[in-house]
Parts: C-alpha cells; structure tokens; sequence
C-alpha cells in the first residue's frame, strides 16, 4: 500500500514538474518570438529614422501672390488694358542643408506668363571661420531693398531707382558674407558676369563687377531702438561691342574702342531704424548716384550715320528711397513711402528729352489674417517731370490689390 | 500741410494708440523644454494670486518657440539660448522691433552620467571629442572598457544649439540618439551604465553630475548656485524670456513678478539659479 502511494506521489510531482517545466518553456517560446519580432520592429524604426533624417535635410517653402491691378489713363493707354488679374509671383524654394554649414537653394518662379530660374546657389561656411559663408551661384545683388524678399516687402513693387540698375535682383557670381557675432558688422564682397538684365545671361568676357556692402547695427535696448547704418558700392563695366560711339550724360559726343568697357560705377548709403514705439515702427532709406551705362546694340556691320543715331549712352543717375512703417497691433500695418529717381542727372527740362525724373508716393496697408496669409492694399502714385517730351503729368496711378500665400 | 492731409495721420496715430493698449489679454507662453518646468510653476502660482490672469505655458524647444514669436502665435517665447541674427531680422521683417531680451533665470549645462559610470570629471575638449566621436570608449576618459553611448536633444533645442556652439564647436557625432527633452536625457542615462547626456540642471535625478572644467589645468566644478553664480561652472547660461515689444499690461505685470524676489524663488525651487 505504502508502496502504491509513493509511486502514486512521484508520478503526481513528475507530472506536474513536467507540465511546469513545459510552461515555461512555452513562456520562454513566447518572449523569444516576441523579442525577435521588437528587434525586427527596431531595425525598421532604426531605417525609417535614417531615412526620416535625410529628408529633414531637405526644406521646401515658396509664396503664390495673386494680384489685380487697376491702372491710370495713360497706363491703360499703354497696356492695353484697365485692369488686370495675374500671378505676380509663384515661387517654390528647395533648400537642402547637405552638412552642418553646407546648403544649397533652387528657387523657380512660375507666374504668368514666365517660368524663370530666380536663385540657384551654394553656400559654404569657410572651415574654422564660422561667421564668413561663401555663396557660388545666382542670388540677390547686395543691396537692402534688392535682399529684402518680396514676400516681407511692405509695398507691392520695389523702388524705380532700384528696378533700374539691378534689373531682376539677381546675378551670377561669387560672395563672401561676414556676419560678425561679438561686433554688429555686416559685410558683404561679390564678383558678378555684370550682364544680369532680369533674364540669365551667359557671360562673355573674364571682366567681373564688384559690388560690396557694410552695415553696421546699433542697438538701444533701453529705448527699444536699432539703427542698422551702412554703405555700397558698385564697380563695373558694360562691353561696347559693337559701336565705337558714346553719348554722355551731357549730351555731348564721344567715342571708345569696340570691345572696351562702358562705365558702371556707383555708391550708396543706407539707414533702417526700428524703433518698439506703439507696437513697432521702421523708417528706412537709401540713397545711391553715380554713372550707369546702356550699351548700343546695333550691328557691328552698321554704317557710320546709323552708330551715330544709336550710340553707347553713359548717364549720370541718382535715386534714393524712404518708407515709414507702422504696425498696427499685430495684425495690422501702415506703409507711406516715397522714391525717386533721375536716370540722367546732367540734363532736366527739354534737354532730358526722355530721361525725365520720377517722384512716387506709394499708401498701402497689409493685413495678416494668420501666419500664411498676408492682403495688402496698395497705392502708387508717380510724378512725372514735364518736358517738351511729356508735356503733362501722365495719368498713371496703379491701385493694387494682393493675396499672397506662404508656406 | 493742409488740414484735410493732417486728419488722415491723426486718426492712423489714434487707431495704433488705441489697438497697442487693448491688444493684452490671455497670456501665452511657449518654447524651450529646459523651462517649461519652471515657466509652468511661475504661470501657476501667478495665476492662484491673480485669479483674473489666463496663461497658457506650452514647450516644444527654443527654435519652435521663437518662431511662434515671429508669426505671432504665442507672446512670450522662452529660449535657453540668445535669439540668432537671422530670427532677428524676422522679427524685424515682420512687426519692425528688435524683440525684447529678458534673462529671467541662470542655467548650468549638466553632464549627466549613470551612477556606476567611474568617471568623476570631464573637460570642455573631452566632451567636445566625446561628441564629436573622437573619443569612442570609457576606457580614454579612465572608465571601464566600454563604448560610450551618446544621448543629446533635438535640433530645435536651444541646450541642443548651445552645446553645440559652446561645448563641441563641430558637427555632432551621427550616432547621438537626439530625445525630446531633458528629461528623456536623464532617464535614458539612468538606464544605460554606458551612457552619457547633456541638459538643464533641474531635471538631474537618479543619475550622477559630472564635475567640468575648463582645460585639463583648470579644477573641476559641479553646476552648484555657487560655481555658477560666481561664473566658476563652465558651461553656465542664462535663460531668456523674448517679446516683440516692450511688454505692457498684464504681460508686464507677470514679467515683473518674475523678475521679483518670489518669481526667483521659485527659480531656486525648481533647480535652476536666480539670474542675479
């Protein structure tokens, strides 16, 4: 009987240690697929994330703005047309930030009418110098008004003087950029083609314009005011390439040997002051005057009598511009500005001819309805000078109204 | 200038006037992770004393905060680094002022290692070569024979920039495992014997500080409220509060509380150091 119950016992124990140790090896099964499968999911969290930080590398932003224009008599008279509705500009912008210090941009243009190639540029911060970047490439001239993006700007169009000599912003070239850290300093050194005239131009000579820029901020930080002062220079050249003849500024004759340089030189102060007054107020201001130059684009094969009629044209210019900004709460702002220009300083009145100065008052308004969204509501109103060429002041006042998206 | 020209600019004076006084009302705070400890314990105290004042205190990091400034989604955006020159001239772009820089709290940078890690102290060039990844092992600083294992923060991290331009002065090591916020830092160090991690001094429990000094001649010091407040921890920051413009109304009230004796209580309190 004892005998019975002993083995009774031990079969009862081995079977249950038998189905204990099969628990918990099904256990260990389970935790060891688990396991392989969280190491599984691991390596592909691992990838994705790779993957996820090469494309953060990559940044895409842009602005569309949609505009209606309503012109002056004389405007309509020479457009065609009394109003109009177009894309102003629809611009995509890739950045991608290759290495710490390293980027590269491509910014196309898509409005109406035009796809243009605007930026297209690498910069590299120089090793060891962290504050100096080389940009190699298409970008914005050095100037403030040129630099300031027109999706900030807080009138529609930039100044006349400005849309003059540095036609479509851009040129092809290479800049050194010093933003100082310890001293508020700004400076700015760039070789360009020079032959940037708002479309890309191939260039065809090893002649390079210079252009640099130095700003220098001041800041009161008791009073909430900033002063960023600074000036600019231009030395450059336009290639006569066909026409020996010139015409200066005064209108007297003059000559120059094919394949020599044309004068374009010029110098520029400016001033922006930021003042925390009421909710924000800026005046800023620019003044540049010197010698631009328009090449003669006859043929080269063209007789004497019709080079003369066509000559290069030197002209002594000056232009500057003001604007008055206030924000208004933080939704809200106030621009009045006013800018002038004379492509030909040495001549006015009947002598000018065409060359007739311009004085504009620009009124607008810009309501942000949130961060993307920006309407502005804008006035120009631009003062001919009167000469036997424009005998009365041109009816061409442009009433303008924007939508611009930016993402 | 005849009348008819002056009404229009006197009437554009009156609305500015007008809508910059009744433009306060709820208060929103937002930005740097290292604060957002301290900036909700000042928000909730401030509100239990002025039941009528509304503040509402989100993280996120430095950048995410500045750039709530400059498209106008928060009012005060809290950063435990300065505001770079390029988000100045945003600023400037957008509503013309410089942005209002007010330091509220001081910070020391602390080096977090596991309990067991038998390193005691570290230079400002060792931590730059540990990550940087030119030092790879425990066993070059005087450790164990071990891999050292690299936590750090995001890249909207002001602690994240900071270190960077101060510390490591070069591109960080690819194999730092970027976490979203000190504390994260601080636990995944806890967990890892071989770890090593970087953030704000109020969020260091259940792991060791490493003592930091300047060069291998200089002594080492812990981030205590005496180092740093006599400048002696090298890796010492101030931590800011920024504004588009000068505050005003309840804004100003709840800044200079603050800056009072009982906001910088609450300074010491959550474990960061008066910034005076």
């Amino acid at each position: 009987m004892k005998k019975l119950l002993a083995i009774t016992i031990f079969t009862a124990v081995s079977i249950y240690g038998y189905s204990q140790t099969q628990e918990i090896d099904s256990l260990n099964d389970v935790v060891e697929k688990h396991e392989g499968k969280l190491n599984a999911l691991d390596e592909r969290v691992l990838v994705n994330e790779a993957d996820l930080g090469k494309l953060n590398k990559i940044k895409v932003s842009g602005y569309i703005q949609a505009q209606w224009e309503t012109y002056g008599k004389d405007l309509e008279k020479s457009n065609g047309y009394s109003n109009t509705y177009y894309i102003r500009r629809a611009r995509v912008k890739f950045t991608y930030e290759a290495l710490d210090g390293v980027k590269f941009v491509l910014q196309p243009d898509f409005s109406t009418g035009n796809l243009a190639l605007k930026d297209a540029y690498a910069v590299v911060n120089i090793p060891k110098l962290k504050n100096l970047t080389l940009w190699a490439g298409q970008f914005n001239r050095p100037d403030y008004e040129v630099e300031y993006s027109s999706s900030q700007r807080e009138v529609l169009e930039r100044s006349r003087v400005i849309r003059a000599i540095y036609p479509g912003e851009r040129e092809i070239g290479l800049k050194l950029e010093y933003i100082g850290v310890n001293i508020p300093l700004k400076v700015q050194l760039m070789a360009m083609n020079g032959n940037f005239t708002g479309a890309q131009a191939k260039d065809i000579d090893s002649k390079k314009d210079l252009m640099g820029r130095i700003v220098y901020s001041i800041k009161l930080p008791g009073s909430g005011v900033g002063i960023d002062l600074g000036a600019n220079g231009y030395l450059g050249g336009n290639l006569a390439k066909t026409n020996p003849y010139i015409k200066n500024s005064d209108g007297t004759a003059d000559s120059i040997k094919v394949w020599s340089y044309l004068d374009k030189n010029w110098a520029g102060g400016e001033i922006q002051i930021f003042a925390d007054f009421l909710g924000g107020m800026a005046i800023k201001g620019e003044y540049m005057a010197g010698v631009n130059s328009t090449p003669s684009t006859i043929a080269s094969t063209a007789i004497r009598t019709a080079m003369l009629a066509d000559p290069n044209k030197y002209k002594n210019f000056a232009g500057y511009y003001i604007y008055f900004i206030k924000n208004i709460g933080s939704k809200n702002q106030f621009v009045a500005k006013y800018d002038y220009y004379d492509p030909n300083t040495k001549l006015s009145g009947d002598a000018a001819s065409k060359d007739i100065y311009y004085k504009t008052w620009t009124l607008a308004w810009q309501h942000y309805l949130n961060d993307n969204i920006r309407i502005s509501l804008n006035y120009e109103m631009p003062k001919n000078e009167i000469n036997a060429s424009y005998p009365a002041q041109l009816k061409d006042n442009t009433l303008g109204v924007r939508i611009q998206a930016k993402f | 200038m005849k009348t008819n020209k002056i009404f229009p600019i006197m009437l554009i004076m009156v609305i500015m006037a007008t809508t910059s006084v009744f433009s306060q009302a709820k208060i929103t705070v937002k930005g740097s992770d290292t604060m957002v400890i301290l900036a909700q314990k000042w928000a909730e105290l401030y509100m239990k004393s002025n039941p009528s004042a509304s503040i509402q205190v989100t993280g996120g990091g430095s950048g995410v905060g500045i750039t709530a400034l400059i498209n106008g989604t928060t009012d005060i955006a809290n950063a435990s680094r300065p505001m770079k020159q390029t988000e100045i001239e945003k600023l400037k772009a957008r509503y013309n002022t410089l942005g209002v820089q007010i330091p509220c709290a001081k910070d020391g940078i602390t080096i977090f290692l596991n309990e067991a890690n038998k390193v005691q102290e570290l230079s400002i060039k060792q931590l730059s070569d540990i990550y940087s990844g030119k030092i790879k092992n425990w066993k070059e600083l005087g450790g164990n024979d071990a891999e050292i294992r690299l936590y750090g923060r995001e890249n909207s991290s002001g602690t994240y920039v900071y270190f960077h331009d101060e510390v490591v002065k070069a591109d960080y090591a690819t194999n730092v495992q970027s976490l979203p916020g000190t504390a994260a830092v601080v636990n995944a160090v806890k967990k890892d014997v071989n770890g090593i991690g970087y953030g704000g001094a109020a969020y260091a429990v259940g792991v060791k500080h490493a003592k930091v000094k300047k060069d291998s001649k200089s002594t080492a010091y812990l981030p205590t409220e005496e180092t740093i407040g006599k400048g002696e921890y090298p890796i010492t920051r101030y931590l800011y509060m920024y504004l588009r413009n000068r505050p005003t109304g309840e804004t100003k009230k709840y800044i200079d509380w603050i800056l009072s004796k009982e906001g910088q209580m609450i300074v010491i309190e959550v474990g960061y150091f008066p910034y005076k």
